[in-house]
Parts: structure tokens; sequence; C-alpha cells
């Protein structure tokens, strides 16, 4: 017997919420889906009107839905917004030029500008050359590094007010989990901030509207409206650790589906205790971005590749800052130890 | 008995790499004693459909957690999950949620 | 997803299998008996050493323990709780400066009636408890989950913390103790940190009347729980919809059963015996169960939420490794009890699956356990000092922890509710709208008198309070899951009509003063 919608009580039920249980139909599904994102803009105060906003476009199912809804939004509760798609060719042969021929798509759908910046024209490397170089059991942090600055320097030459990423409720919980697997308070305490606003030169603000919209509405809201998005794993993505903690949050969302809801919760409401050091946040001496050493993580890894001594950026190596800055050659020894061998 | 049936079952959000890359699939079942489940027809997906990774796409004697089911296009938590009585002519879909963002 | 602004590579790399040497680490004398962490081998003898002298470390550092204090250890029966047992009977029993100087009675809960074990199976457990209790010559408390049906509502308020010894320092009590020359006896009715005329002996006098459960430990025959509370913990249980929520419905009652004892034999401190291991996986657990707020409380060394009562967990430092090594090579005797989650498959409960997670993570990455563990060292007690004056309504009726509920509108919790309001029918077109949280002061409750009746104390309202608005996060989870909310212990019903009404009365005082300033 088909199960009926509980908001309207006519059409028939297509999913069951995993957020509070309740099984929509799918038109009150789409309501429900945008409206919930539009109050968490209005809570969090997140745009002002005339603002230019940049929803930063992977070509995935969640930067897609997100574009979407956006102008969906902007059109019906007139933010009166300037909305834009911004785009990072990180240069993998095979994964970001299919997923960039999703997001032209959708900008020729959305009728919105797109803008791409790539690896290549901002550092000189795409990620397949650093794969070539570095292996891979790191490429990853390079990937994550760069993707960042990407998008800020991106975003700072369109002159944009904000970026928004398509960071779901399950990504916020996940990385709750792994912050508290590894230990690190510092990014415990932060990553559930639903904005980061641009303290110092060269960071521009970033938001998540999508923070408490599960992955599973996400997905249907995509495949429910049709909605033309890429679906293939980055081709170097291996990262075994953080598997471990996104099968066991979806197995936590299998025995208690509001267990995504409830880790974020957790992660919202921690109070670390005072006398905790945690570090001071200043600005890269070569690039000017935001860092909380002398030289930025992206400044180190790029140091690294061009001195064909990958592990300068990983890993912790603050003592040859000023050796970095001052362009001096490291001994043979610190270069031993930096070399790709032991990869 | 139960006659033979025939279900249309798609693959999608990067689940489809476990299938060859193949999304759509017209697959008859066998006629049996009694009607088809969901639960019989992960089994008989796994041993005629699956090319990889078994692991990937089944725990246990159900999904993993992560794939999402529509059965006609409705999720399959409103249609008794493992124990649905399939019909000749449904359409069973199975979304990955674990890939790219 | 990959790693997206983060870096995590660092850090979480494999350890390979150390080279183990044979010898001691420590003598260097001995040939080791085991590793205790990567590349650490200990012969017996240091490892015992280590192990005792990690016990009166813990209790050193923190000098939460006065001496002369009545302490009550919380023993399961389990490997963590038993092994903290025989380390107090070890360090009162040890004749050297470092004799620990507190006094110590010892509580088991039969949890039994909730687990599904028969009346013999029950009684042999703890005759089997018993034998190991006796033989430590500490006074014993053997309680009945049954019992929380005769709790007074009392139990769920925080007294203030007693001040102990002259001026509550560590310090003073220690010289105090020394003056008076008390050689610490095991006897129950020595107090001797306990102020006279201070309000919470009153209290304590007051529910030693109350209770139902006094247990003198001279005495060996516990009667069992009757048959109308048994049937009353059944109806109880059954009516919880889900495991995950069962298991914290158990622990909540047992804290409460515990701390009830504490108070009634005037105990000061309890000492329960988690683990660094059972804490790890409490810690990621109680994230997953929205419990993050009082991470604190729940995981560290001290748990002040009771005020009065304080529970510490000496135990933290040891990994269930150690603990089993301990016990087998010096012979703690343990008794296996089975617990809701014996035998359930892996994905039973949000805690269940937890534990076989971190099991499995500290297999392939060995500091999984220690890492998560540190965590809690970082993190703020909740029940601070400041939150003293914030009044008991401030405070969750089930876990006692102050309520994370009032955060702004732009969080999980203010989502939530969006997504339910907005997954519903309008108001307007719904069933007869509830009055709000008071709705239930109004309401004929024949169908929940009917439902209950002859399994609860003649004290019954007859009436369910709709507890929301007074429980915490995770504990409204907890409650949804429960059916029949009529059929939890009268204590935390009549509490919570309590409660109701105060705020109600305060709603009413404040509407009336904000139309004083009006005029």
């Amino acid at each position: 017997m088909p199960v009926v919608c509980s908001c309207c009580a006519q059409a028939r039920a297509m999913l069951k919420r995993p957020k509070t249980g309740h099984s929509l139909c799918r038109e009150c599904f789409f309501w429900a889906f945008e409206e919930e994102v539009h109050e968490t803009i209005v809570s969090a105060s997140l745009f002002t009107r005339g603002e230019t906003v940049a929803i930063g476009a992977s070509g995935g199912k969640d930067s897609t839905v997100l574009a979407h809804v956006l102008k969906v939004l902007n059109d019906r509760h007139h933010y009166g917004l300037k909305l834009l798609l911004l785009s990072v060719d990180e240069g993998i042969t095979g994964y970001r030029d299919d997923s960039l021929e999703t997001v032209r798509r959708n900008q020729r759908q959305y009728e919105l500008p797109l803008k791409i910046v790539s690896y290549e024209e901002l550092y000189g490397w795409t990620m397949d050359a650093i794969v070539k170089q570095v292996g891979l059991k790191n490429n990853c942090t390079f990937c994550g590094v760069f993707r960042r600055q990407a998008l800020d320097r991106g975003a700072m030459m369109l002159k944009v007010d904000k970026i928004c990423t398509g960071h779901n409720a399950d990504d916020i919980a996940e990385t709750v989990l792994m912050n508290v697997l590894r230990g690190d308070i510092a990014r415990l305490r932060r990553c559930t901030a639903i904005c980061t606003s641009g303290e110092g030169e060269g960071a521009v603000p970033r938001c998540k509207p999508l923070k408490y919209a599960y992955e599973k509405e996400i997905v249907l809201y995509a495949y429910f409206k049709r909605l033309d998005y890429f679906s293939t794993e980055c081709i170097y993505s291996p990262n075994a650790y953080r598997g471990h903690a996104r099968a066991f949050l979806k197995d936590l969302e299998a025995v208690r589906p509001s267990a995504i809801m409830d880790v974020i919760h957790s992660g919202e409401n921690l109070s670390v205790r005072e006398g905790v050091r945690m570090p001071v946040q200043g600005t890269c001496n070569r690039c000017g971005y935001i860092s909380s050493q002398a030289l930025c993580k992206s400044c180190m890894l790029l140091e690294g590749l061009n001195r064909g001594l990958p592990r300068l950026g990983i890993g912790k190596h603050h003592r040859l800052h000023g050796k970095i800055l001052a362009q001096q050659p490291l001994t043979l020894d610190e270069e031993r130890k930096l070399k790709a061998v032991d990869f | 008995m139960a006659a033979s049936i025939v279900v249309h079952l798609e693959f999608g959000g990067g689940a489809e790499l476990l299938f060859a890359g193949v999304r759509n699939h017209q697959v008859t079942l066998p006629s049996q004693s009694q009607p088809w489940t969901m639960k019989q027809l992960l089994v008989w997906i796994r041993a005629n459909l699956l090319k990889e990774r078994p692991e990937l796409f089944l725990q246990g004697d159900t999904v993993r957690p992560g794939i999402l089911v529509l059965i006609n296009d409705a999720d399959w938590e409103l249609m008794g999950e493992l124990s649905y009585l399939l019909q000749d002519q449904d359409n069973v879909v199975f979304i990955s949620t674990l890939h790219g963002g | 997803m990959c790693e997206i602004d983060e870096n995590y590579g660092d850090i979480l790399e494999k350890s390979t299998i150390p080279c183990v040497s044979q010898m001691c680490m420590k003598c260097k004398s001995n040939s080791a008996a085991l590793i205790i962490r990567a590349g650490d081998a200990f012969c017996r003898g240091c490892f015992k050493e280590y192990f005792v002298h990690k016990f009166r470390a813990m209790l050193g550092k923190n000098r939460l323990i006065f001496p002369g204090e009545k302490v009550l250890l919380a023993v399961s029966g389990g490997p963590a709780s038993s092994s903290m047992l025989a380390q107090v009977q070890q360090g009162l029993s040890q004749d050297t400066p470092k004799k620990l100087r507190f006094v110590p009675g010892i509580v088991y809960i039969d949890e039994g009636g909730a687990t599904g074990q028969s009346m013999e199976e029950r009684q042999m457990a703890i005759a089997q408890l018993k034998s190991i209790f006796q033989a430590t010559g500490f006074p014993i408390h053997i309680v009945h989950l049954e019992q929380v049906f005769s709790l007074p509502g009392s139990v769920l308020e925080a007294a203030s913390p007693t001040p102990t010894g002259t001026d509550g320092s560590y310090k003073g009590a220690v010289d105090q103790y020394i003056r008076k020359g008390s050689t610490g006896g095991a006897g129950p009715s020595e107090e001797p940190t306990q102020p006279r005329g201070h309000p919470v002996l009153d209290v304590q006098q007051h529910l030693a009347q109350l209770s139902t459960m006094e247990v003198p430990s001279s005495q060996h025959s516990q009667e069992m729980p009757s048959s109308q509370q048994s049937q009353a913990l059944e109806m109880l249980f059954s009516s919880v919809r889900t495991l995950t929520a069962r298991e914290d419905l158990l622990m909540t009652l047992r804290h409460h059963l515990i701390v009830h004892t504490a108070r009634t034999q005037s105990y000061a401190k309890v000492m329960m015996g988690d683990s660094c291991s059972r804490l790890a996986v409490k810690l990621l657990g109680n994230i997953a169960l929205g419990r993050g707020a009082s991470l604190a409380t729940d995981t560290g060394f001290s748990d002040p939420r009771h005020g009065d009562i304080m529970l510490v967990r000496p135990m933290r430092d040891y990994t269930s490794k150690e603990i089993a090594f301990y016990n087998r090579m010096f012979g703690v005797a343990s008794v296996f009890i089975p617990s809701l989650d014996t035998k359930v498959s892996e994905k039973a409960s949000i805690q269940h699956l937890t534990e076989s997670f971190v099991t499995r993570l500290q297999t392939d990455f060995p500091s999984t356990v220690s890492t998560i563990y540190r965590t809690s060292e970082k993190l703020q007690t909740a029940c601070g000092p400041q939150d003293r004056d914030a009044g008991l309504t401030a405070r969750c009726l089930l876990c006692m922890c102050p309520l994370d509920t009032t955060s702004d509108k732009s969080s999980a919790f203010h989502a939530t509710l969006v997504s339910e309001k907005l997954s519903q029918k309008l108001p307007s077109e719904a069933a007869p709208p509830k009055q709000g949280c008071l709705s239930s002061t109004g309401r004929q409750g024949k169908d929940c008198g009917a439902l209950t009746d002859g399994c609860c104390s003649s004290d019954r309202t007859g009436r369910v309070p709709e507890l929301g608005s007074l429980l915490c996060y995770s504990c409204r989870l907890t409650i949804k899951d429960t059916a029949a909310v009529d059929s939890l212990p009268p204590y935390i019903l009549t509490e919570a009509t309590r409660r109701m009404q105060r705020s109600q009365m305060r709603e009413e005082i404040a509407e009336f003063l904000l139309e004083e300033d009006d005029g």
C-alpha cells in the first residue's frame, strides 16, 4: 500500500526523510528542501543584498544542486544576489576535463557566468604532473591545499564578495568525526562553522548553505529534478582513513538516521578548555595568504615541488621557513630526508 | 509457481562503475515457486551482474550504506526494503552517494 | 569527497610492527612478559609496579579524593572495575606512606531485569560477586535496577557541592586527617569529613528515610525485586524501540541508582571503572549520540554534574589490554555478566557500532584509542561553576547536564525543528493543536492510568508530562524512541511535572512583571 505524503496528505510519498523520518511526495520534498536551505541562509545571515556570490562548482552532485537551489531561491525570495560559477581545473586527465564539461552545461542551463581557474596557470603545476613527482600517497594534500587557494584567487580576480561551497551535512559530520579521530582540537572547533570570515588579506569569506542538507536528499533532489551532474570518483583519491570515517558515518546513519545531524549538533556545542594552545592566524610572508606560519602550506608545497623535495610541504618543517624565504639551499642531510623515495 | 518477470535496473551516481560502466539493464528473473523479493534480487545481481568488488555494492544481505535504492521512483524505505515483492516491469534504481562532491 | 581544505596525511601513517626486544625495557634484566604499547616491553614485576603506580599517580595528580573520605566503588563485575577494586584493596593494605587513605564501599547494580536474565541467573551472578566483594571486607551495596521504581524525585536535583575539610582545600583536608591521627578504618559509622549541620546532611537523612534499599553490609541475603516492579521494568524497556535508546536509558537509570546509593549511605565520591579504551569509545559514541556539549563531563576524570556526589574515573589511563593482562597475571577475578549488547549484531546500536569501529581501527592504526582519549583532556567541563546559579531547570531531567537546546537559530537543532515543521501539514489544517508543553496538566489521564495501573507507587499523578522541553538534545532522542513515556519510573515523571509547574509559574510572574513595566 503506498504511503501518503505527510505534508500535503494527498500525493504518494516518494522518499523518507532521514532527518525527521517524515515521508514526502515529490513536490512537497522540493519545497521543503529548498525552503530549508533558505532558512539556513536567513538564520545565519549568509548574504547581503547586492553581493556577488561565487558558487564553487565541481560538476558533482553537491555543487550542481547548490547552484540550482541558489538560483531558485535568489528569484523566489528576491535575495538580489549576482551569482556566478567558479571552477578549478586541477589538471587531472580523464576526471576534471569531463566534469568541467558538466559545469559548462550547468552554465548554459542556469544561465550563470562561469570562470575556470587552473592549477597550471596559478602554480605552474597540473595534478597529473604533481602525481608524477610525489606518487599517489600524499597527492590529496597538494590538491586540497591548492584548491583552497585557487578558489580564493579566482574569487579575487572576479571581485567576488563571497564563495559558496557544496559541503553538505554528511561532509560536515564526517569532518567532525575525522577531527576527533585525529585529536585535532583546533579544527574540531572550527569545522562546524557555516561561515569562515575573511581574516587577513587574500581570503574571501566562504559559506556552506547546504550544511544541514543530507547527502541522501541532495542525490534524490538531483535525481527527481533530472539535474545533470558528474559522478566519477577522482582517480587519485584512495584515502583510506577518511574512507573509514565516511563508512562509519554511513553505518551510524543506517542505525539512527538523525545521527548525521546529531554529530553536527555535538560539534557545534563542544567547548574547548581554556589554555589549550590554538594556532595564531597570520599571513604568509611570500604570497600574503592567511597562514599560522611564516610560509603558508601552499607555498611550502610549491617550494617542495620546485626544489624536487616533495616532502617539504608535508609534515612539519617550520624551522626551514627562514632558509626558504631567504632562498638559501638546504644541507644535503636536510635534502635527503625530503626526497620522495620512501613515500 | 510465480512466472518469470522482467525488471528494469539502473545504476547511477558512480555505482555503474561496478557494472562495467553500464547504467541500464533489462533483466529477466526466472520463474520460481515464490514471488521475487528485493533480497533475492540483490543475490541475483551479485551472481549475474556485478563485475567487480562486490563489497562496494553489497554488505551483508543488503546494499552498502550510502547507496540509495528507488523502486518505481520511490524511496525503498517506503516500500518495505528487502521484503518488497517485485512485480513484472518494475523499475529499480541504485544511486551511489559516495562519489565526488 | 577528497580532502578539500584539510590535510590529514602527516600523522595518520600506519605504524609498522615494532621490533620486539626480549628484555624488559625498564629493569633490563628480566625477560619481557608483555608489550604495553608500541615497543614498550615490560617484565612481570615492572609491569605490576607500573600498573600500581599509575593508579596512585592518577589520584595524586587530581587531588580530589580526600583522606578519610567515604568513596563508593561502582563495580560491574567486568575486568576494569574489578581491577579498580583490586587496586583500592591493595592500596589500603599497604603499610607505607603511599597508602591510600579513603574509606571505600562497593556498589553493584544488578541490571538483569533489563537484559533479560532469569532470577536464577541473576542470583547466581550476585552470589559470585559477593564472594569476591566479601574478601575485601568493604561494605557492600547490591542494588537491583527495579529499585528505580521507588526512587525519590530528589535524585534528579543537583545538590550544591559539599565543602570538604577545613576550607575545601586538599591540603587542609590532609592536615586535618593527620591531626586526627585517624587510621581510616572501614567502619561505615565514621563521618570524618562531613561538616556538622550542613544542609546536605539533612537532605541525606531525609533520603535515607525514603530509601527502600538499605542493604547492611553484614547481611548476605538481598531480596530480589517484587514481580510488580519486575513487570514495570519489563514494560519500560520493551516500550523503547531501539537498542541505542535502551542502552542510553539503562545507563541513565544506573547512574541515578548509584548516586542515590552514595547519597543515602553518605559517600561523597563515586569511583567508576571506565578504562581508556572504554572512554575512547564513549567519547566517539557520545558525539554520534549528540552529546557533544557534555563530552568533558561524560569522559573526564571528575564528573561534577550531581553537585554533592562527585563521580571520578581513576582507571582512565589504563587500556583494556593492560587491564586484561594485569587481571590474568595477578589473579584478579571478574565475573562475566551479559549486557544489553551481548551477542547482538555489529550495527544493532550506535554504542555497539562505535565500539566495533574503534576496535577495528585500533588494529590498523594503533594510536586510535589514545588519540581519541587525549581529545577529552582538551575539552571544557560544561558544568563549571559559572553554571551553578543557572538553577535546576537549566539542567536535563535525565542526564543532569546543562541543557544544550537553547542555541541560536543557526544550528543543527534549529534546522531539525525547521525540517519537522516543513515536513508536516500546516498547523491550520492539522489535527487539534497541542497547547504547548503544559497541555498535559489539563488532560485527563484515563488512558495512561489504565496502561500503567498497578505497577507504580501511589504518588502517580496520572498525567504524562511532555518531557521534551526538560531534556537535553541527546536525551530527547532517547525519549523519542520510547513509545510509552508514562512507563518511566515515577520519580522522573513527578519531577518533570514539578519542574514544568515551576516554569509555568515563572512565566506567569514574568508576564506580570512586564505589565508592571509597561504601566
